[in-house]
């Protein structure tokens, strides 16, 4: 019950202050619908032609999700852990019951619940705008949690390993794009050299995006099951998670 | 003290960062329902004294103990920290503020209850963002009371805040006292340690280089009362010892009956004088007596008592220049 009560009363205010910043809430839904407009609607795909975005529109669904299962995270939490820090917040909650992994856990279901909602916008947008004809699959959903949470461990390292907020939003640019772009989300695996293969196979979002297509679009997706892809993003997850919680400072 | 009654131990405490050694071998006690002040210039470690007491830095050698463990498996129900500089999440109102970190607790009190006792009933609708400086610390004093914690530790807390906001964190700190919670507080105001702590320790360069109750310490090293008088001729001849510093005379050793004695003596030689103070000694005397030499060496200043230093009242103020508290 203490438990319980310490998450929710974590939760409220995440929720409170995240939605009381509404430039940042703005943003948060903006971006990944301007990118649709601009890749979906205004380039949009050339199946059968050649270069980026030759593929069938649901093709590039799992990658406009990733703009926020990926970016929202890493931004998020390591700004949020960054400000922590600077306000000596986390030297006052290690003096409290609430433990490293609760406060992350309670910030990662605020951003799941950011992101849940994104993600819905982002859905309806990408067959409005691009015609793309994908299964609404239960399986979006634990893609969607297990991502967020995946990349909410590694926010939380940004956050806990680089001296200020500035650091940690450069830090998640830096990594986001190169995984955004290199895990099977806009460029396919046969446009990249042979070499990189295995690269890719590290990063989770990879098996996000393979993940997503199977379920979404298991015509374009060329195989691969679902349910095994989502196993390999839960061990991401845990991974990530248990490695960004022991990251949290409790002490100087 | 009965050692068995301490609820806050260091014993022989060290932490250096690098080359600097912020706590050097501290050692001390706090009893159950006792108000200890922790003073000390700029970097003299009492911030680092205070993680080491509450967990939330490692010491090098040494240990600590707070309510008989160590503070990393103190029951944290227990305890209430305000640490220094701390901001909590600024876009929720003062009453949000005090749910939230009261929803951490087990058993917490109503959060109207806290905010009327840091003087900020009517504020609680007020985003902390959007208080005044003073008020955002007071609410920041009150998030380490909303669990009615039988410790609290609090750095510095009255930091920023205006003399009424001070009053009302001292009457806090008082009825804190008065219903036998232990207070351990850091600050820079020595009016304050002196008017509400039971005891006061004096950190410099790391070392706790006194210790005692504010009258003990006083009587000990803060020297006699004093009169200063403003001017820029030399004093002798009176029946005090003087010294000459920048500015004007000292006279040492003169109680409230022999001020009209002074005043009479520099009639009787004829010296223009602009200003004219009594002070008796107190925990500022005792800081730069104890600390002046390291404040003095850091900032290249002489420990040396002078008319920035001393309590100096207005020019011809008289004998009403009893020092500020």
């Amino acid at each position: 019950m203490s438990r319980v009560g310490r998450l929710r009363a974590e939760i409220s205010a995440g929720w409170r202050s995240f939605a009381r910043r509404r430039t940042a809430v703005f943003f948060t839904f903006l971006f990944p619908a301007l990118l649709i407009v601009i890749f979906g609607a205004l380039v949009r795909t050339d199946p059968g032609g050649g270069g980026l975005f030759a593929e069938p529109p649901a093709y590039y669904v799992p990658g406009y999700l990733a703009v926020v299962v990926l970016f929202t995270p890493l931004s998020r939490l390591g700004s949020e852990v960054a400000r922590h820090r600077e306000g000596n917040r986390f030297e006052k909650l290690a003096t409290t019951p609430l433990t490293r992994g609760e406060w992350l856990f309670a910030s990662t279901v605020v951003n799941a619940a950011i992101i849940g909602l994104a993600s819905l916008l982002i859905l309806g947008l990408v067959v409005a705008l691009t015609g793309a004809g994908i299964a609404f699959s239960p399986l979006l959903v634990p893609y969607v949690v297990v991502g967020v949470v995946c990349f909410c461990g590694v926010g939380a390292m940004l956050g806990s390993y680089t001296d200020s907020r500035d650091g940690a939003v450069a830090a998640s640019n830096a990594i986001g794009l190169p995984l955004l772009f290199l895990s099977e989300t806009f460029v396919t695996a046969a446009q990249l050299p042979g070499w990189f293969e295995p690269l890719m196979a590290l990063s989770p979002l990879t098996y996000f995006a393979r993940g997503v297509r199977a379920a979404t679009a298991p015509e374009v997706a060329g195989g691969g099951d679902p349910t095994v892809n989502l196993l390999v993003l839960s061990a991401f997850a845990v991974a990530f998670f248990a490695l960004g919680a022991r990251s949290i400072p409790r002490t100087d | 003290m009965d050692a068995g009654d301490a609820v806050v131990v260091a014993e022989d405490l060290r932490k250096a960062y690098g080359d600097h050694l912020a706590v050097d071998g501290v050692s001390l006690s706090i009893r159950s329902g006792e108000v200890f002040a922790l003073i000390g210039p700029n970097g003299a470690g009492k911030t680092t004294l205070i993680r080491a007491l509450t967990g939330t830095t490692r010491p090098d050698s040494g240990s600590a103990t707070i309510l008989g463990t160590g503070p990393e498996a103190v029951d944290r129900d227990r305890i209430g920290v305000l640490p220094q500089s701390f901001s909590p999440p600024e876009r929720l109102t003062a009453r949000e503020l005090l749910a939230y970190y009261a929803g951490l607790y087990d058993d917490a009190r109503e959060p109207d209850t806290v905010l009327r006792e840091v003087g900020l009933a009517d504020a609680g609708n007020t985003r902390y963002e959007n208080l005044s400086g003073g008020q955002q610390r007071r609410l920041c004093v009150g998030t380490a009371l909303v669990n009615d914690p039988d410790v609290v530790i609090m750095d510095e807390p009255t930091t920023g805040i205006d003399p009424a906001g001070r009053r009302t964190v001292r009457g806090l700190v008082d009825s804190l006292a008065a219903g036998g919670t232990t207070v351990l507080v850091s600050t820079h105001d020595m009016a304050e340690a002196e008017g509400m702590a039971d005891r006061v320790g004096l950190l410099a360069d790391g070392d706790l280089v006194a210790c005692d109750p504010p009258e003990t310490l006083i009587a000990e090293y803060a020297g006699e009362s004093r009169l200063v008088v403003e001017t820029d001729a030399t004093l002798e001849g009176v029946d005090y010892p003087t010294r000459t510093v920048a500015g004007g005379v000292v006279v040492e050793g003169v109680d409230p009956t022999g001020i009209g004695g002074v005043v009479a003596a520099l009639e009787e030689r004829g010296i223009e004088y602009t200003g004219i103070a009594w002070s008796e000694p107190d925990l500022e005397d005792v800081y730069m007596e104890l600390a002046g030499e390291v404040e003095g060496v850091r900032t290249g200043r002489s420990g040396e008592v002078g008319f920035d230093e001393a309590d100096v009242g207005p020019a011809g103020a008289g004998t009403g220049g009893e020092s500020a508290r």
